[in-house]
């Protein structure tokens, strides 16, 4: 009777631990979404309500800016409100300067246009995230503004008025509601970010085993973390108008950051240390270091398992600290382990190892260091330290990859125009407009075909839901209540649309050809013959911008390719050569940021992809190492041996500079004739930094003797006598 | 107080000028807030800065008017 009992109440309190489960998951995801909709419903209603009860001539003006700066976290908005404000107050000041300068003079103004939307694209492809957006709305707002003026070039104050009375409306609604209604703070993100981050590298950490690891395992998650790099900045700088605690820690996260980048490139390093040494080395050598590696493993894991909060990071933090204690005793004793009878060379092997998983386990503490003190509240000691570190990652980007950007912004603009001009297109202006939105807004998606594609489909379903509501539903409804009623689906429907990752570009498209089209300005005002002009106009505009994008295109291409590889080897080239030494986080944000422009993270499929981040981890690699020498050839004094190793650099760069079969060999007997110099004690006498050179060069030489690295791609190594 | 000012000859309320103002004065109240960690001791942060704002604007509309 009791144990019957006992059994159902186990059962209900299972079920209950089900349900709870099941709640919390709702809780997480759905209920978020759910939010979410209904904010975007609410401030768009806001807005337009507002917009009606000052009189403005356009509210669906501001119903677009809502649906354009709403985004799930409420820093996000704030920050994407100030880029909005900022882009359409140059766009129009910009058309002011030009129509009272050239109204009377058509190919003189469009001629300028097409100049300053072609410097704008460019500018938003220097930039990143919302500044990016800024740029390429300050070109477009004068399509907005500019062009209904030269028509009526006094009315041109009153548009302008008008566009920016609207647009700060819309960004008053998004962002009140944003932060009032169910406020989604930065913070949480971004500590999930980071939290997700530490322990995928833990588990990568703990799980790789290299004995039978090929080099491909590590890879995806390495590029994956660039990914995370890029978004965890673009958090950071978003946190600028939070009210929480995540102001006060943007600097540790710029540390954060800039420490994960040397921890994994070296561990990048390391992994292809130990794979080197297996498939050419001694065997007791790489397992005496396996042994080591696997210890550091251990000192990361609780339990079994990574950590996964920053209390836990704490305790690993200590483990990592007595682990590199210990380290040199460790180290020693696997020396002495190592059997007898090996050669110098597989001696340094084991030396180059212990080196580089010294300078790993150091990296990993520092790194767990910072992670865990995000938990400890304010005003640490590390901040100081913070303030040190480049307090946000610079930008790199492909001049050409710019250049062009521009010439399609300005192109789609002159196309579109003299298509205007020579068939007096009634419905010009609006079809220029949106060929240039979405010939320009798209320029640094990571593939703007792809995006341009969703952005017809979006623009079909928008025109289709417009003829409805402006043609079935509009002339039906009578005052504030009823119009917000009819509104609602409509807006909850595409909003939901927008948060689901595959069809948000759809989702935007939609809500942008949609609100530009809804029949009412102060009043119901459709007019079916305006109405299918303006939709085919928007329809062949957004064609025009596909077939713009299909032309123009770095994204795609082998050659662009081709040309990210070169330019990373062109920062190889500037580490060996630059007068003044590369700063290590400048070459590890440099490469990373090249990378992650064209977007190759994001299709680590594709083969091509795949060289491309063969490319960056290698120059990783052999940068790094050449900064390290580099630093250490400041401090010998020795005119022998500082002029081999300088040599050996030069050889370096030129094997970067132009990959071949023979600089490589160049390169190699450079280094070996610069580490015989080294070891021959009668020509070099200081014993202490003869170490460390030797097993810096005993690097950087077995990197380029890899017969499985990039390298060999485009400078093969003949087999015979080498290795 | 005009309630309509002349900048560059086109009449923009004052009351544009009593939101920058506002703005401004809010912005380092802000940062103060931030700095001595007040908000933490405010059960609805977000409230209480729109709240702050509000009166702050409302104080100088009234100036003017």
């Amino acid at each position: 009777m009791t144990s019957t009992l006992f059994l159902a109440r186990s059962r209900r309190s299972r079920a209950l631990v089900m349900l709870q489960s099941a709640l919390r998951d709702w809780w997480e995801t759905d209920a978020i979404t759910i939010g979410y909709i209904l904010k975007v419903v609410l401030a768009c209603l806001l807005a337009l309500w507002l917009s009606l009860r000052f009189e403005l001539d356009q509210p669906r003006t501001a119903m677009l800016t809502v649906t354009i700066v709403m985004q799930p976290r409420s820093g996000m908005v704030f920050t994407k409100s100030i880029y909005r404000l900022l882009g359409t107050l140059v766009g129009i000041a910009v058309s002011f300067v030009l129509v009272s300068m050239f109204a009377q003079e058509r190919v003189l103004f469009l001629l300028c246009m097409a100049i300053w939307i072609g410097l704008c694209t460019a500018g938003s492809m220097v930039f990143r995230n919302h500044q990016s957006y800024a740029f390429v709305l300050a070109g477009y707002t004068l399509c907005i503004v500019g062009l209904p003026a030269t028509i009526s070039p006094d009315q041109t104050f009153n548009i302008g008025v008008t566009r920016i009375s609207e647009i700060l409306i819309g960004l008053l609604s998004a962002t009140l509601v944003s932060d009032l209604v169910f406020p989604q703070r930065m913070w949480d993100m971004m500590l999930a970010t980071v939290r997700r981050r530490f322990s995928d590298f833990s588990d990568l950490l703990r799980s790789v085993s290299f004995a039978s690891a090929d080099a491909a395992t590590s890879k995806p998650a390495l590029l994956r973390f660039v990914g995370d790099i890029f978004s965890l900045e673009s958090f950071r700088v978003s946190t600028m108008l939070e009210n929480d605690h995540s102001r006060a820690q943007r600097l540790r996260l710029g540390l954060l950051n800039a420490e994960f980048m040397e921890v994994s490139t070296s561990y990048h390093a390391l992994e292809q240390l130990l794979r080197r040494q297996r498939a050419s080395g001694h065997p007791e050598v790489s397992t005496a270091l396996l042994e080591i590696y696997q210890s550091i493993g251990e000192a990361i894991s609780i339990d079994g398992r990574s950590a996964r909060t920053e209390q836990e990071a704490q305790q690993i933090t200590g483990k990592l600290k007595t682990f590199r204690d210990a380290f040199e005793q460790r180290l020693a004793a696997a020396r002495a382990r190592l059997p007898h009878g090996l050669t110098p060379a597989e001696h340094l092997d084991f030396d180059t190892g212990g080196e580089l998983l010294q300078r790993f386990a150091d990296e990993l503490y520092a790194y767990a260091g910072t992670y865990a003190s995000l938990a400890s509240g304010l005003g640490r000691s590390r901040a100081g330290a913070a303030a040190e570190y480049p307090l946000h990652l610079e930008s790199h980007f492909d001049p050409l990859a710019v250049a062009l950007a521009g010439m399609r912004g300005a192109l789609a603009l002159a196309v579109m125009t003299s298509l205007w001009i020579f068939t007096d297109w009634r419905s010009g202006i609006e079809a220029i407009t949106i060929g240039v939105v979405t010939s320009t807004l798209f320029a640094t998606a990571p593939s703007p075909h792809r995006t341009i594609k969703q952005f017809i489909g979006g623009a079909v379903i928008g025109t289709v839901l417009a003829y409805f509501y402006n043609f079935q539903m509009l002339p039906q409804v009578q005052g504030f209540l009823m119009l917000a009623l009819t509104l609602t689906p409509a807006l909850a429907v595409v909003a939901w649309m927008t948060t689901r990752p595959a069809i948000a570009v759809l989702g935007g498209s939609t809500f942008i050809i949609f609100l530009s089209h809804i029949g009412f300005n102060s009043a119901y005002s459709a007019n079916p013959i305006t109405f299918m002009n303006d939709a085919i106009a928007d329809i062949i505009a957004v064609l025009m911008s596909g077939v713009m994008y299909g032309l123009i295109d770095l994204s795609n291409s082998r050659w662009s390719r081709k040309r990210i590889a070169r330019a990373l080897r062109g920062l190889v080239v500037a580490a060996c050569r630059e007068p003044l030494p590369l700063r290590r986080a400048r070459l590890e944000t440099a490469a990373r940021d090249l990378v992650q422009r064209t977007g190759s993270t994001q299709r680590i499929a594709d083969d091509q992809d795949q060289e491309v981040a063969d490319w960056l981890l290698s120059t990783l690699e052999i940068g790094h190492a050449v900064i390290a020498l580099r630093e250490q050839l400041n401090e010998i004094d020795h005119a022998g041996v500082s002029s081999k190793l300088t040599a050996s650099l030069d050889t370096i760069a030129l094997l970067y500079a132009s990959p071949s079969t023979r600089n490589r060999r160049a390169a190699i007997s450079a280094i070996e004739t610069a580490m015989a110099v080294i070891t021959d004690k009668g020509q070099y006498a200081a014993a202490s930094s003869r170490h460390q050179l030797l097993t810096m060069l005993h690097f950087i030489r077995s990197a380029l003797l890899d017969e499985e690295s990039v390298l060999t791609s485009v400078a093969p190594l003949t087999p015979a006598g080498e290795a | 107080m005009p309630r309509e000012v002349a900048l560059f000859d086109a009449l923009v309320p004052a009351l544009l000028f009593a939101f920058l103002a506002a703005a401004c004065v809010w912005l380092a109240l802000d940062w103060l807030f931030v700095r001595y960690g007040i908000y933490r001791h405010i059960w609805y942060p977000a409230l209480f800065r729109l709240a702050v704002f509000a009166s702050l604007f409302a104080a100088c509309g009234l100036w003017i008017y």
